[in-house]
Order: structure tokens, then sequence, then C-alpha cells
């Protein structure tokens, strides 16, 4: 199919069929040297494309790629104590049942996300791939032990999420991979999680300051800690001092040791949307939120 | 039909899509896209243009300032001072310099990045403050665009025999009007039946007769060959009073040069970026009282930023000066205005017109009276409220539909506001005990706004309507009113229905284009409905008179007597109005005495807020508000602009900034950073409608568009204030500065705790 009459005159517009089909596709571009673009549920990409006319993206002789029908993307496996999203599995989807009960915490993240349309297009592939410090999505997969899955038409290889990103929109990702899938851990049924975005409004913003949890508490020692927190470093970050700090430990948290590991985790910057100050704050009052919810 | 919820007319056609905003008017034969080349410095001498050489500009068609004489370079409203395209002095970031037209748009846009511009770099002037020390004159001799002053009685002896006597600085900043549809035109040129050249603008605007006025001045043209209509337009907000003048005469200029038609929309960020916005204010306010709370004198120091031109700033100071008193009973006034001009976009019209700027101000200010007296804001505001039969600042007498008193105790009741205000400190208790990081509060403001324009403004404008007589009994309203969203169309069709008796369907509005329709005046200053509303009224009545009389000679039906008329008085029976202003003090300009507006709308709004003291995150859980508009024509499109204008209140409060750069251009100019309030962020809304009806307004209506903008701001920070003084004490204001921003809450959080 060519151009669609208007912005996308001269852009080739491809849709892929199966996941080999895409990737081998995604391969064969990438060796041609010829301009393109992979296209999810085109939240991201969409928006940019229009953000500096003339259109980065909507340019003659470029390729779109669609994988939204690639049948492999949407596909979830629950092998119970680990659930495998394909790349391609929305935020709707998340919010919905069975998966609202397995993993509460992403419905609850999902939920934040935009507003319904976004939800409806907007895949966790596209989050990720996107790598930007203030992902929601991201922030929601980070304390789940997650795994990515990148796929070229030379094979597979699984990567930690928290070692994904390597600096700001840079992460380990070959031009020729695509993300194939996401493999989560399901927390234990009694866990403690938490979601808490803090955001420019209640709806379609861009967070100031997420975080995401998990913790599993057992005869009142904390097992398991893990987090994720959006937009207080140029990458989403793990916290790995609070972890350090909250793991065989007892529920009773020191507050200054708490905001002095939440100080060493996190690096914000002023932009337009906030100052590093009031991040830096945040960071540690939802930290502090979070543990004293612990007690109750 | 006045007071009946009749559906929007143009409801359907919006709901469906076949209502033509002006992106959606198909493409004139040859048309060219048009595109601005705009300065990249917020202050600078520009040396020289260069085309790039090695572009193809065959096909291209370029605009400079040389192309019109200085005569002609300018963008005609109250002063001549701004130009079309600058010539050599930059006085704002985004100025416009150039012009590109171009069929193929993507080309368009590539040769705006091939003009390269040669300027010499001047140090900006970016704030009230810097203008004022007159670190550079960017205006004038000291970048004062106007002043005014207000007197009566002696504040300033008064003071001194005041048992309390409180001061403080209040500050707003600017805010985006943000209409869902950018600015754009279509121009044409074509030739008339006598060979002469035409002008016509098609156009997203609110005022055609504006348009009218500035295409005649740069191109020199009578009044009937330029014609300007208006396409159904996505909003306003003030945003398109001015405006579009500059949009139609750039656009009207590669026309010209090119003999093709051109299309010129913006794009958002462009929007944003280049178009006027509410004019920031320092207001500082002294209010002297005896100790039982009775207030006495009032002096107000007002400076607002008018940006880099006069533009409409010495209209938007009045109004805010008239309004910097508050609604409240003085003895003695004295208000200061200054506007000063900056290196900015020119800061314009837009809903509230300055008054909201000093409402923020007086309504703060007697929140920190309150506090220093150990008052009940409410309470205080009861005590000094106007009643009928006081005086205003102006030395205007408050005779005719006052109703203020009546707005507050709607509120108060519906509120129940001694017992809910003990009620959330209670509620508040009982979060601290229980370790929740939020708090509760209420807060109130009560605000009045003039209807229609200020003085003798409406005198001396003398606006229009006809009414027609069409075939089949129906009558045609022709009047230049713009319908933007708010419901003109609707409301003006059940004002002539009722007048005249002839029912609702079978009355027709032309679109306003300034060659059919005479000029009404602009649509703004809460004036549609009062002002022009009330011709619309007299002139369909004129014509169902003309009708009946015929029917009682010779019978039959409405209808048939229409045709019969209109057959024998060879096509046209119609009526043309122009508006008498009731009769009232005469204002006088030179002394600001007299009375400054036939009446006054009112309100009181009450808000209530949880406020997060982790992140300082504040949300409106609900919001009261009891306005006086006069008889409501239409409740539910009444209400619509109560609950609309109050919300843009709740953004220009909580959500809204624009961020500037040190360099004068604006970092957050996209609808993802720029943040207005979503449905989600939106309270539930009690809007009470007390009419107090003014016998001069059709039905007895008053003015609703603007008065809703005037109170959520501080009515707002009055809540975030009572929420915060559980765990916080200060003197004077807490939150004396707009935005309501968490950051800057945050950060005066911090500088009280250390
Ligand atoms: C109004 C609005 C509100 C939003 N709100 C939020 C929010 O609250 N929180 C948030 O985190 N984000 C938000 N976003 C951003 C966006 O919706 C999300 O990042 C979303 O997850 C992107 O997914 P997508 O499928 O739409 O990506 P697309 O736009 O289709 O693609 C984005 C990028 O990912 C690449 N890509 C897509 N799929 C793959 C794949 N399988 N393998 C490799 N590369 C791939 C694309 O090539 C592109 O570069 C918002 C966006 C909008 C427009």
């Amino acid at each position: 199919m060519t151009g669609v009459a208007g912005i996308l005159d001269g852009v080739r517009f491809e849709r892929a069929r199966s996941l080999d089909e895409a990737v081998s596709r995604v391969g064969a571009l990438v060796s041609s040297g010829e301009p393109f673009h992979v296209l999810a549920g085109g939240t991201d990409l969409v928006v940019e494309s229009h953000l500096a006319p003339p259109s980065p993206v909507a340019r003659p002789g470029r390729t779109i790629l669609d994988i939204s029908s690639v049948p492999e993307l949407s596909k979830i496996e629950d092998r119970g104590d680990r659930i495998r999203f394909g790349g391609g599995v929305t935020y709707l989807t998340l919010r919905r049942e069975p998966w609202a009960s397995r993993i509460p915490l992403l419905a609850r993240m999902a939920r934040d996300v935009g507003a319904i349309q976004i939800q409806a297009r907007g895949t966790l592939a596209g989050n990720i791939a996107t790598a930007s410090p203030a992902a929601d999505g991201v922030c929601g997969l980070f304390p789940l032990d997650t795994l990515v899955g990148l796929r070229s038409a030379s094979g597979e290889r699984a990567v930690p999420l928290t070692e994904y990103f390597t600096g700001y929109k840079k992460t380990q990702r070959r031009p020729d991979e695509l993300i194939a899938w996401v493999d989560v851990r399901v927390p234990a049924r009694d866990a403690k999680w938490a979601w808490r975005k803090v955001g420019t409004r209640l709806a379609q913003a861009i967070s100031k300051v997420a975080l995401a949890a998990v913790i599993e508490i057992d005869k009142g020692i904390i097992q398991y800690a893990r987090f994720g927190m959006a937009s207080v470093a140029p990458v989403t970050v793990s916290l790995p001092s609070v972890r350090a700090l909250l793991e065989g430990r007892g529920v009773d948290v020191d507050l200054a040791a708490l905001d002095a590991a939440v100080d060493r985790d996190v690096a914000p910057i002023d932009d337009v949307r906030s100052t590093g100050d009031y991040r830096r704050h945040v960071a540690r009052a939802v930290v502090r939120e979070l543990t004293r919810s612990l007690t109750t | 039909m006045i007071g009946q919820n009749v559906p929007r007319t143009d409801g359907v056609p919006k709901v469906i899509g076949t209502a033509r905003y002006i992106d959606d008017v198909p493409p004139l034969p040859g048309e060219l896209w048009g595109v601005t080349v705009r300065s990249p410095v917020a202050r600078g001498v520009l040396q020289r243009i260069e085309l790039d050489p090695s572009f193809d500009w065959t096909d291209v068609t370029v605009v400079t300032a040389d192309d019109m004489d200085d005569e002609h370079n300018v963008v005609a409203l109250i002063e001549y001072d701004q130009p079309v395209l600058a010539k050599k002095q930059l006085r704002h970031m985004y100025e416009p310099i150039a012009l590109i037209a171009c069929a193929d748009r993507d080309k368009a846009e590539r040769a705006r990045a091939a003009v390269k511009l040669h300027i010499d770099k001047q140090e900006p002037v970016l704030s009230i403050e810097d203008s004022l020390a007159a670190k550079h004159v960017v205006w004038g001799e000291d970048n004062v665009l106007k002043k005014y002053e207000i007197k009566q009685g002696d504040a300033e002896a008064a003071f001194q025999s005041c048992e309390l006597v409180l001061t403080g600085t209040y500050r707003v900043h600017h805010q985006e009007q943000l209409y869902i549809e950018p600015q754009g035109v279509i121009a044409r040129w074509f030739a008339g039946q006598d060979g002469q050249e035409n002008l016509k603008i098609l156009g997203s605007l609110q005022c055609p007769y504006y348009v009218h006025k500035a295409l005649k001045k740069t191109f020199d043209l009578p009044d009937d060959r330029a014609h300007v209509e208006q396409t159904v337009t996505g909003g306003g907000f003030g945003g398109k009073e001015e405006y579009p003048s500059v949009v139609a005469l750039h656009a009207a200029l590669l026309a010209k040069k090119s003999g093709k038609p051109v299309r010129m929309i913006y794009g958002r960020k462009e929007d944003i970026e280049a178009t006027t916005k509410r004019h920031p204010a320092i207001c500082t306010v002294t209010i002297g009282c005896k100790n039982d709370g009775t207030f006495v004198a009032v002096k107000v120091d007002c400076l607002m930023d008018g940006g880099a031109y006069v533009t409409l700033t010495p209209v938007v100071l009045s109004r805010g000066a008239l309004h910097a008193c508050g609604a409240y009973r003085f003895q003695h006034h004295h208000v200061l205005a200054k506007a000063l001009a900056t290196s900015t976009p020119p800061n314009g019209a837009f809903r509230g017109f300055g008054a909201p700027q000093t409402i923020w101000a007086i309504e703060r200010h007697v929140d920190a009276v309150a506090r220093a007296l150990g008052r009940d804001p409410h309470d205080l505001r009861d005590q000094n409220l106007f009643n009928e039969g006081d005086t205003t600042c102006t030395g205007q007498v408050l005779s005719v539909s006052v109703g203020g008193r009546a707005c507050l105790d709607a509120a108060t009741k519906a509120v129940d506001w001694k017992a809910r205000r003990a009620n959330i400190d209670r509620f508040n208790e009982k979060l601290a005990r229980d370790g929740k990081r939020v708090r509760r509060g209420i807060g109130i403001s009560t605000f009045m706004h003039g209807a229609g324009f200020t003085g003798s403004g409406e005198r001396r404008l003398k606006g229009k309507v006809a009414v027609d007589l069409t075939p089949g009994g129906r009558l045609n309203i022709r009047s230049a009113s713009t319908d933007i969203g708010q419901g003109t169309e609707t409301v003006f069709r059940q004002i002539a229905a009722s007048v005249s008796g002839v029912p609702f369907e079978h009355i027709d509005l032309e679109v306003p284009n300034t060659t059919k329709v005479p000029d009404s005046g602009p649509t703004v200053a809460s004036r549609t409905v009062m002002v022009v509303g009330s011709i619309v009224g007299k002139a369909a009545l004129e014509v169902a008179e003309r009708v009946r009389a015929e029917m009682k000679d010779s019978g039959g039906t409405f209808a048939e007597a229409g045709d019969r008329l209109l057959k024998r008085v060879g096509g046209t029976v119609s009526s043309l109005q122009q508006y008498e202003p009731p009769v009232t003090r005469q204002f006088d300009e030179a002394t600001y005495t007299g009375d400054a507006y036939p009446c006054f709308s009112w309100a009181c709004d009450v808000a209530e807020v949880e406020v997060d003291l982790d992140t300082y995150e504040t949300r409106v859980l609900k919001l009261w508000s009891a306005s006086d508009v006069g008889r409501v024509i239409n409740p539910i499109l009444c209400a619509g602009q109560v609950e609309g204008g109050t919300l843009q209140a709740i953004g220009w409060a909580l959500y809204e900034d624009v961020v500037w750069r040190p360099d004068g251009s604006i970092a957050n100019a996209r609808m993802t950073n720029y943040i207005v309030p979503t449905a989600v962020d939106a309270p539930p809304f009690e809007t009470i409608l007390v009419e107090i009806p003014f016998p001069a307004g059709p039905g007895g209506a008053k003015g609703v568009g603007e008065l809703p903008m005037d109170g959520g701001a501080p009515a707002i920070a009055s809540a975030v204030e009572h929420a915060l003084s559980h765990e916080l004490k200060w003197q004077g204001s807490l939150l004396p500065d707009l935005p309501l921003l968490p950051e800057k809450i945050f950060n005066r959080v911090r500088q009280l705790e250390s």
C-alpha cells in the first residue's frame, strides 16, 4: 500500500501479518539503509511526527511498517508464577480480567496512562521502545523482575528490563530487533504493591514522579522489595539503595535513612514540567508513604 | 421563549461534522499555503533578510515590510504602533518579519527555513519590574503604554485614622486562551463588477469589523471593497478579538502579491507562541478598616504587562482598574493603574479583560485582612459587600439590578458555610490523627463584573442590527455578533421569537459578513445578549408589527400577509436598529468618575479542595457558583458559560503556566505541556442562577460571558490556605501569587519553614 493523501504522500505503508514477517522485513530495511518506522499503537510515533513540520516521520521515501496486526504480539501466556505479555498488549488489556486480578499493579498503572483512548491503542513495547524516563508502563514493569524479549531475523534474546536502558533514550535494542514480549514475575498473593503517579493533572498527564513497588513480607521481615521510579533520572530507576535498606529488615523503617537512600538513587532535574527540588521532595515523600502503608 | 432550554441550533452540525471550520473549507482554485517567518530574538535590529540562493524560489511568494510603505504597514487598532511586518526594530520573540506562500505546504515550510535573518541582538525587557525600572526603553519615553488614576475621597488620609491598615502585593501570570481551533483565514482578491479590486477574508474570528478596519487601513480600501466573513469558529475567549486582523493582513498581502488565494492556518505551537495572552499583573493593595471589620479606605497600585505593542492594553487596563476595589463598600478609593511595555508578544483580550487580575488581588487581600482580624473570610465579605444604594470607586451609585447580596446568600445557603467549614476543620483533625497526608479546605470569593463597554463606549460605538422579513413569514437577523461556541445563534433567535411572537423555527440568522450585516460592535465585553440582543428584539418586533398590521388590514396568515407585504413594497421589509444606552450619569474619561457601566453582573464562588501535604497537588472537590446575570435567556447555555468559565479560572489557578525561557521564547507551546484541566480534573459544579432583572436588557438580561472567569482563582486560593492553615502559621497571604502550582506551594512552604 502506498501513500494516504496529504501528509503521507510518498510514504510507503506496509502491514506485517506475522512476527517472522515483521522481523525479516525490519532486517531487510536495516541492511538496505532505508529510513523506516515501526508502528504499533501510534500514540508516540504519530504525535512525534506532528510536532515539527515538515514531519520528520512522514517523509517521502520512508517506510512505515505497521505491526499492530501481528498476532504473536498480542498473545499472553500465563505460566503461573510468571506471565509473558506480547509486546503489542495494550493498557486496556492490562486493566481487564483476568490480568487485573493477577497483577493489580499493572492494572492500576494502566488506569493512569493518558486516558481511555490512549489505553486502547498504546502498547507496552511502544512504551519501552520510546524509552522516555517518564514512561509509566516501564515504571510499572520495573518491580516485576521483567525480562524483555528482543527478536530479530537471527534469533531471540532476553534482557532484564532494569538493565535495558543504557542512558537517556538509549537502550540495548539493536535497530534490527523488535520487542516481542515482556516476561513478568507474578507477585505473591499477599504481596503489598503500590502505584503512585504524580502528574501534571489527573488524566493525559506526563509523570513528574511515579513510583511502582512490590513488597513481600514474611513474618514481619521484608523478603522482597522491588521498585520503579519515573522522571527522577535520565532513565527509570530501580531505587537500589532503598531496596538494600529494606530487604531483610522489619517494616519499621528509619525515615531519615530512607530519605538518604532515595537521595542516593535519584538525580532529578528542572524541566518544563517541574523542578528538581520538588521531584526530590516528592520522591522521598512517596517512598515514605509507601513504607508507612506497610505497617497498616 | 426566554428562560427556556431551547437546544442550540449550531449543535447538530457540529456533532455530525457538517459544520465547516476554516480548515474544512474546500481549496479554492490555485490556492497557496501561507506561512510566517518570525523573529528568533526578543529584541534586536533587523539588518538584512537573505533568501538562500541555493533554494528554488520560482514558485514561492515572499512578502516583507519592503512591500508596503510605512504608513500602511500598521495593524490598525487603538494606536497605530504595531507593524504588519517588522522592518527594522524587532520588539518581541516570534514577531512576524516575512511571509511565504507556496502551493506545496511542505515546500512552504522548507522555504521558511531558507530565509536567513541578519539581526543585531539587543537585551530584552522581559518583566514588569525591568520595564518599570526602564532597564531599557522599549516603548515611548518610559515604557508606559497607558495609565489611569481613580480617586474618590482621600484614602491616604483616611488610613491614618483606621484601626487596621494592611498592605499586600499579589501577582498573576500569563494565560493562553487555548481555543480548540487555532487561528486561520483564507484571503482572496477579486475584481468587482466595476473592475475594481476587492478583498475577501474568510476566517475564524470574533469581530469581523475589527478585521475590516485593519484591511481598509493597510490596503487603502473603501468600506464596500473589503469583505470579512466568519466561518464556524472553534472558540475564542478573546483570543480571536484582535489577533485575526494580523493573520488576515498577512494572508491578504500574500494573496495580493501572488495573485492567488492564500490559506493561512496556524499550528498549535505557532498559535501558542505568537498570539495574545492574558496580561500578567502585579497589584499592591492597602485596605484600612475598623477593628469591627468595617472597610473604610482602599488603595490599589496596579501594574500590567502589555507586551510589545499597545493593541488593546488601554482598555484591558481600564477594566482592571475599574474592578480593582472589588465588590465592597469603601468611603475612600484610590487606584493607580499603569501598563508597561516588555519584549514579549502583545498581551490581549481574554475573558475577563483585566478584571480577573485585579479581582485576584483584592479578593486575596480581603482574606489577608480577615486573617489579621481573626474573622471568617465569609463574614468579612458579608459585612462589607455592596448593597443597593452604595457607591463605587467612580462615584457610581448602584441602583439597578444589584445582585451581590442575593448571590452571597444563595451560595451561603447551598454550601451551608458555617457548618461545612466547621465540619472540615473537624475532619482535618481526624485526618491528622490518622496520619493521613491530605487536608481539606473551603474558600470563597464575591465579585462583580461591569456589563458591556465601559463609560460612553456604547454611545460612541452605535451598535446596529437589522432584521428582514423573508418569504414564508420568516425573519432573518443580520448582526455582526459572532457565535464562537457560546450560543449566540440560539439566544438571538430566542430573544427575537419572544419579543416578536414569531415562532423560533421561523427565525434565521445571517452568517456574519461585513458586506451583509451592519456593525453591531465587537463580540466582547459580555455585551452580546445585553446590548446587541436588546436591539435584535426591537428590530424583530418592528418587522413583525408591520406584518401584523398587514394581517389586520387584509387578513390571511402571518406568512401570507408577510409575502403580500414583501410583494407590495418591492422586496425589502426590514428594520435597522441602533443601540441606545440607558440614560445614566455620564462617565467622565478624564477623571474616571460617573457611571462606568449601565449595570454589573454579580457572583459568589465557593470552592472546596483537598490538598496533598506531600505533593502539594490541589484537587477541587466541589465548586458552587451563585451568579446574577439578570434574567436568564437559556438556562442550560447560561450554566454552561458559568461552568466553562469557572473551569477556565480553575485552569488559571492550578495548572496553566506559560513557561518563558530567559531569551523570551516559550518552552511549553504544546498541549502536552501547557496544562489545562481535563474533564477528570473538573469538579462537580453547583450553579445557581440568581435572576435580578436589568430593565434595559432583553427580557431583563445582563452579561454572563466574562463573570465566571473572575472569582474561581481567589476562591480556590482561599480554600487551599484554609486546608494548609492546620499545618502552617503565616501572616498576610500564604499564596499571594498565581499559579498555585504544586512546585510553587512547595517553595512557599519551605520558605515559611526555614
Ligand atoms: C495523549 C497521550 C497521553 C499519553 N499518556 C501517557 C502516560 O500517561 N504515560 C505514558 O507512559 N505514556 C503516555 N503516552 C505515550 C504513549 O501512549 C505510550 O508510550 C505508549 O505505550 C506507546 O505505545 P504505542 O504502541 O502507541 O507506540 P507507537 O507510537 O506505535 O511506537 C512508539 C515507538 O516504539 C516503537 N515500537 C513500537 N512497537 C515496537 C516493538 N514491538 N518493537 C520495537 N519497537 C517498537 C516505534 O517504532 C516507535 O518508535 C501518551 C501519549 C499520548 C498521545
